[in-house]
């Protein structure tokens, strides 16, 4: 299509993002509700529990669920004000229509109108262009049986292999190394593990503002003698009180973890029994980690070397311990080598598979695991099998009732789905919960691309950044709307309850999906009536795999707090902790605890290489983005919030006072920030805390504040996660205020 | 309706990672509707990350109750210092200036001065205060004194606390280290602190790093 | 901590007290002719106002003593009687006794529901006071005016003032002058119980003595007094005297109640004003720098008539520094930041620490 069918502020001031705030008249919270509902925080992949308090169909406040074991009550300052989410003013209560004369650029239509408008479309793209013009873009904040007839759509009705998920921008890099190393793509112990531990190992993760709830674990665990090491390139809040804190140059995680492992060859700290027992390729990788001594380490970590040496003594010795990793690792063109260099380092331990004894990467959205288990992956079916497998595809064929022949084979990753439009491949596009525009790095090519489309269908509750590009808007639903189950960070299949209705023509997600289906007169395996029925077929697609939902129903799910997958039989309990002799597996069977034949962990070289774009005279300075406390990813519900916002408005660049010195910036000033994809204007927040050769953005705002304007395409070989954490810019004083610098915060309430 | 006796406040500041689910929560409950009464401070953004979570203390003698020229600050039998009762509070901000730990904020708009009550339409009726149920690092508990003897095996409680001459004791118990010799908490330890010297930087004496040069 | 209840300060009070009381006593028999005008039927309603007068002033007179609100006094007046201000001064002082007193602007700024329910309650107090005490203390009265039954006169103080006709609207609305201040009350003592019923703060602060039974008594009050009209105008007298007993019974138990519970307020809440006097003294004058941040937090004035009050009560809240004499002079903040902060050094010496 064309441009945005409006001027962006015209378009914000119909469709927001507005801010709810609790007070005033909209909602009375000091009254007796009609009813709690326990369900979860819509936000993170902790999934905290929480009860919603319902009146008159509306969420008007909340009651902290103190049984649910996670966390038992507490909350971070997302969960406590989801609830303003609901009832929002700018919430879709109609199908919008692409509609340049329009105020706003888009008008209400009905319904079914816009379900038949939308069928039409894409029949004739296919009609024209073949089933493959079509690609889809879905979400890992979904519910697991949603996320599941998304991948079920592309393939049985759409009958296109371009289907992807925004847990691209997340999971995949943790995933694809675990894979490679335990055969298996899930946290390997419940969180209850970290305590009791004697080493808690933190890399690449701001637990306090991006998983703070597991701050009270890993608390927990110093309480009970824990050390604590951190290694980030700025000194966060829980490495502010840390044993040790190891102040990392951003994309070098892999070199400190090959030093710190040829540490543990040199002093024997190695656990020789289960190296020898458990896992293959050991000597190869010893090898190799030769040349990483801790002088190098140290020049190429920036980290000075005593604490290499001392991070690696503490790890070494300790007899029980917990490592765990976030996208602070991931998020790099070599993020799938960062995360292996980390598994070796437990491997070498022999520190997994026993109480106390872990290994964990932090998922990141909702259903950052469920959603990676069941097939809107690009290569993916359900149960964590593999399309590209004749065996694992009959499997799902048969429960789907469709020739395994006729399944397409495995697609492309995000990113290349957005090259393929550019290559005009793909001439036609349906999103739901995914905002690329604000996600997705150098920010400037997707929007142009979003503008080639022929046709773009989003299905969500706001209209956010990427939809105003749309052609049709679809009226979804929000997470209290709908029934179904999610999988958290622990690899704890959760209920999530319905709280209220969908409002005006809004619909559960999972309808709209089928009432495309339908239109387009191909509705066979499209016709369930409750998403209940989505999850018993789902249990059966995963019966056998990996990810094996087949023993759980939502009664069991709901009386156990949640059951981690595997769970191959109604009478199994589910199986919080990896890689204990018995637990269930179907690859290796009782040959051993890992998910391969043979039974047995793999070491994997990991090989060191620089951050695509390294630093140099233009662009002196490394840029690395993440995350606040108050904000959740892109923002299309956390920047409608109005105590969220106020927590954190608008995006800061943090710099080191000595780089503000030089550059003649003090705190507060407006900065420009360049990359060679775009450049952004500032205030600037000095702060000794970052390493003074990197600054730091969080990215959860839109337009002129979009971090992902700097950021490189880059991409990992094997996961195909962006290089969101290295790229190389400049920064200066910028001369004055951008211009409308509050463009893009979001404002009070609207006028309508 | 009465707090139960063996319920306890455990603020453990040195744990709070700033998140301000406290501040949010605050604002959740209904005897304060839509206002926080927890002060989460910042101490030097420049310098580190360090939050301060303050909630009143529940003084066994209150100095703002004392210092009210309004009489309007009453502690109830079960030890909660109350927020001014409305018909009463003038709004003079002697409270507000006299509480030793910086607790009471004054409502200009509404002539009222409106402070931690302990959520007391929870804890009277056996609920866990908004904030200290919802704190995700712990900085913030409540419960007895045996949940905490378990939980905490590397702390202990504290409720005396010293200002210059006038030692104030609370209901609200701040952790402490198990092995410390500390009789009390003196403000004066906190009040003026000599600049950190570049060693102490955990910054900058652990990283190795070139400062990039910019024209 | 708690200053000792000295006989001395009863004694003053007591004598103020019963001065107060005096005073009225001779008012009315001056107001009522020597007692010409007086009605023997509300005999009961007199002693019970004069047992309030020693009540209120007996009480108010402790309270003013107690340093605190003795300071803040002497303060007040001091603020309102500078040389300079004293013209400003009266005009502010009717703008801000509109804006508090009469409209309630910082209670509706609450909940516009509390700001309804108590200016409603207490307009139909003022109106209900206004209408009763001059008539059971013989101020005002009224008798036939110009030898014909269609013409009222009203005496005030005994001068003969304005005369109207029965039965002219004037006259209606001047009869029924007590069922309009109970329409008043009764609306809003409604819509605070609904409030004290329904919404969750009330229900756990509340106590019954303090916050119900003023609502209750009002009510009480109002609707005894509707019912005796009710029975005089509709019902023949029915239960005239049973009801009127009863009215007296619930008037008599708040006024006598008066100097005891929540009514007290009315009398002390004028203290607002002074405050404000105060507040605008201490902004023009010099501003305290707080020794830790060093930034401007209270005025001067405040901060040390605090120390003085502190000294008083006997706090002990002095410094033996160099740096800082007495507590006072940190502000808020400085005071929230350092006790943490010195919680946290015993944590940083016991374990290692990063920033």
């Amino acid at each position: 299509m064309a441009q945005l069918p409006r001027d962006p502020l015209e378009i914000r001031e119909q469709f927001g993002p507005h801010l709810a705030f609790s007070s005033g008249s909209r909602l009375d919270r000091g009254v007796e509700p009609d009813a709690l509902v326990k369900t979860h925080c819509c936000f993170c992949g902790q999934q905290c529990g929480i009860q919603l308090k319902v009146k008159d169909n509306e969420v008007i406040g909340f009651e902290p669920w103190m049984e649910f074991p996670f966390n038992r009550g507490m909350l971070c300052p997302k969960g406590v004000k989801r609830y303003l989410q609901g009832s929002h003013p700018d919430r879709l209560l109609r199908a919008q229509l692409r509609d340049p004369a329009a105020e706003g650029g888009f008008r209400g239509i009905d319904y079914q109108d816009a379900i038949g408008r939308v069928a039409k479309q894409l029949g004739q793209l296919q009609a024209k262009y073949g089933n493959d013009s079509i690609g889809m873009l879905s979400g890992a904040s979904l519910t697991t049986e949603k996320t599941y007839l998304m991948g079920k759509f592309a393939r049985v009705c759409l009958k296109t292999p371009f289907i992807d998920y925004n847990g691209r921008l997340c999971m995949v890099s943790a995933g694809a190394g675990n894979k490679k190393a335990f055969g298996i793509d899930r946290a390997a112990n419940p969180w209850s593990d970290i305590v009791g531990s004697e080493v808690v190992w933190i890399s690449g993760a701001n637990v306090a503002e991006c998983a703070p709830i597991t701050t009270s674990y890993v608390w927990q665990a110093r309480e009970q003698g824990a050390k604590i090491i951190v290694v980030d390139p700025r000194i966060t809040p829980v490495a502010r009180t840390c044993d040790l804190f190891l102040p990392i140059k951003p994309g070098r995680d892999v070199a400190l973890f090959n030093g710190v492992l040829k540490l543990m060859i040199e002093h024997d700290w190695l656990d020789h029994d289960f190296i020898e027992n458990h896992t293959v390729g050991f000597e190869a990788l010893a090898e190799s980690v030769q040349q990483w001594t801790p002088a190098r380490t140290a020049e190429v970590t920036g980290i000075a070397e005593r604490l290499i040496r001392q991070a690696a003594e503490w790890w070494g010795t300790a007899s029980t311990s917990f490592l765990m990793h976030a996208r602070g690792i991931e998020h790099h063109s070599h993020g799938v080598q960062n995360v292996l260099g980390a598994i070796n380092i437990v491997l070498a331990s022999g520190r997994i598979g026993r109480e106390h004894c872990g290994y964990a990467t932090i998922t990141g959205q909702a259903n950052g695991q469920g959603g990676r288990e069941h097939g809107q992956k690009c290569d993916q079916l359900p149960g964590g099998r593999d399309l590209a497998d004749p065996a694992h595809r009959a499997h799902v064929a048969k429960v789907w009732d469709v020739d395994p022949d006729e399944l397409p084979p495995p697609g492309v990753d995000a990113y290349e789905l957005f090259r393929k439009i550019d290559r005009g491949e793909i001439r036609g596009l349906i999103s739901l919960c995914f905002n690329p525009l604000v996600s997705l790095p150098d920010s400037g090519f997707v929007a142009r691309m979003l503008d080639k489309l022929d046709f773009y269908v989003a299905i969500d509750f706001f209209l956010n950044e990427t939809a105003r590009h749309a052609d049709i808007v679809l009226p979804g639903s929000l997470q209290e709307e709908d029934e179904g189950t999610v999988t958290q960070i622990e690899g704890r299949v959760i209920k999530i309850n319905q709280a209220v209705d969908p409002p005006g023509e809004a619909r559960q997600d999972w309808r709209i999906i089928q009432d495309i289906a339908a239109a387009l007169g191909r509705p066979h395996g499209f016709t369930f009536n409750h998403s209940r029925e989505i999850f018993d077929e789902l249990r059966r697609a995963s019966q056998g795999g990996v990810a094996d939902y087949s023993g759980m129903t939502w009664e069991k799910i709901e009386r156990q707090f949640g059951v981690c997958w595997p769970c191959p039989s109604e009478d199994h309990p589910g199986t919080p902790r990896l890689f204990e002799p018995g637990t269930p597996n179907p690859i290796a069977g009782d040959a051993g605890p890992f998910y391969f034949p043979d039974g047995k962990a793999r070491f994997n070289l990991a090989e060191y290489t620089p951050p695509t774009e390294e630093v140099d005279a233009e662009y002196p300075v490394i840029l690395t983005t993440g995350r606040v406390v108050s904000q959740f990813l892109s923002g299309t519900q956390t920047r409608r919030i109005g105590p969220l916002v106020d927590q954190y408005p608008e995006p800061r660049v943090e710099i080191h006072p000595r780089l503000a010195a030089q550059l003649g910036i003090q705190d507060g000033q407006w900065t420009t920030i360049s990359s060679r994809r775009g450049e952004l204007t500032l205030r600037a927040m000095v702060v000794k805390t970052i390493r003074p050769d990197t600054v730091f953005i969080p990215y959860h705002w839109a337009g002129k504040q979009s971090a992902n304007r700097l950021t490189i395409a880059a991409q990992d070989p094997i996961s195909k996660i962006p290089e969101y954490k290295v790229c190389a810019v400049r920064l200066r004083k910028a001369a004055s205020p951008p211009a409308n610098a509050s463009d893009e915060t979001s404002h009070g309430h609207p006028g309508k | 309706m009465a707090i139960p006796e063996n319920k306890y406040f455990f603020i453990d500041p040195h744990r709070c990672i700033g998140c301000q689910s406290c501040v949010q929560a605050c604002s959740e409950c209904d005897t304060h509707k839509g206002k926080s009464m927890i002060h989460l401070e910042t101490v030097d953004r420049l310098q580190s990350p360090q939050t301060l979570p303050v909630i009143c203390m529940h003084c066994d003698s209150p100095t703002c109750a004392e210092v009210c020229p309004a009489d309007a600050i009453k502690r109830t039998e079960d030890g909660v210092v109350q927020s001014a009762r409305k018909p009463r509070c003038i709004a003079c901000n002697n409270c507000v200036l006299a509480c030793p730990f910086g607790v009471p904020k004054m409502e200009t708009s509404m002539d009222l001065m409106m402070k931690c009550d302990m959520c007391y339409d929870r804890t009277s009726i056996g609920k866990k205060p908004m904030c200290a149920t919802v704190c995700p690092s712990g900085a913030l508990h409540y419960g007895t004194l045996s949940e905490i003897e378990e939980l905490r095996p590397r702390s202990r409680t504290n409720n005396e606390f010293r200002f210059g001459g006038q030692t104030i004791r609370t209901k609200v118990q701040m952790m402490v280290p198990r092995q410390s010799p500390a009789t009390h908490l003196d403000v004066a330890d906190g009040m003026f602190e000599s600049p950190a010297d570049e060693a102490d930087d955990a910054m900058l004496s652990g990283a190795v790093f070139e400062l990039p040069t910019v024209q | 901590m708690k200053s000792p209840l000295l006989p001395r300060e009863s004694l003053i009070a007591g004598a103020y007290g019963l001065g107060a009381m005096l005073i009225l006593a001779a008012l009315i028999v001056l107001g009522s002719r020597q007692l010409s005008h007086f009605d023997a039927a509300l005999v009961g309603y007199t002693f019970a106002s004069l047992f309030a007068m020693f009540g209120i002033v007996y009480r108010y007179s402790m309270w003013l003593q107690r340093p605190p609100t003795a300071l803040y006094w002497r303060r007040g007046w001091q603020a309102f009687f500078t040389r300079r201000g004293r013209a400003r001064n009266v005009g502010l002082m009717f703008r801000r006794l509109f804006s508090s007193f009469a409209l309630n602007i910082f209670i509706w700024r609450r909940n516009w529901l509390r700001g309804a329910a108590h200016w409603l309650i207490m307009w139909g107090c003022v109106l209900a006071a206004a209408i009763t005490f001059p008539l059971v203390f013989g101020w005002v009265h009224f008798e036939f005016a110009d030898g014909s039954f269609e013409r009222y006169r009203a005496n005030i103080f005994g001068f003969s003032t304005f005369s109207f006709e029965t039965d002219s609207l004037l006259g209606f609305l001047i009869f029924h002058g007590l069922v309009w201040a109970s329409f008043l009350v009764i609306a809003g003592v409604m819509l605070a119980m609904r409030r004290r019923m329904r919404s969750h703060d009330a229900l756990a602060l509340q106590r019954f003595g303090e916050d119900l039974l003023p609502l209750i008594m009002l009510f009480a009050v109002s609707i005894t007094g509707l019912m005796l009209v009710v029975s005089y105008s509709w019902m023949d007298g029915f239960a005239y005297e049973f009801l009127s007993i009863t009215h007296a019974a619930t008037v008599i138990f708040t006024l006598l109640w008066m100097p005891f519970g929540k009514f007290f307020h009315i009398f002390q809440r004028p203290a607002q004003l002074g405050v404000a006097f105060y507040k605008d003294a201490g902004q023009r004058g010099q501003q305290a720098i707080c020794v830790r941040c060093e930034q401007p937090y209270a005025s001067q004035l405040q901060v040390d008539d605090l120390i003085e009050v502190q000294r008083r009560l006997g706090y002990r809240y002095e410094f033996v520094t160099d740096r800082v004499d007495h507590y006072q002079r940190v502000c808020p903040r400085c005071r929230r930041i350092s006790m943490a902060l010195s919680q946290g050094k015993l944590w940083q010496e016991s374990h290692g620490t990063a920033s």
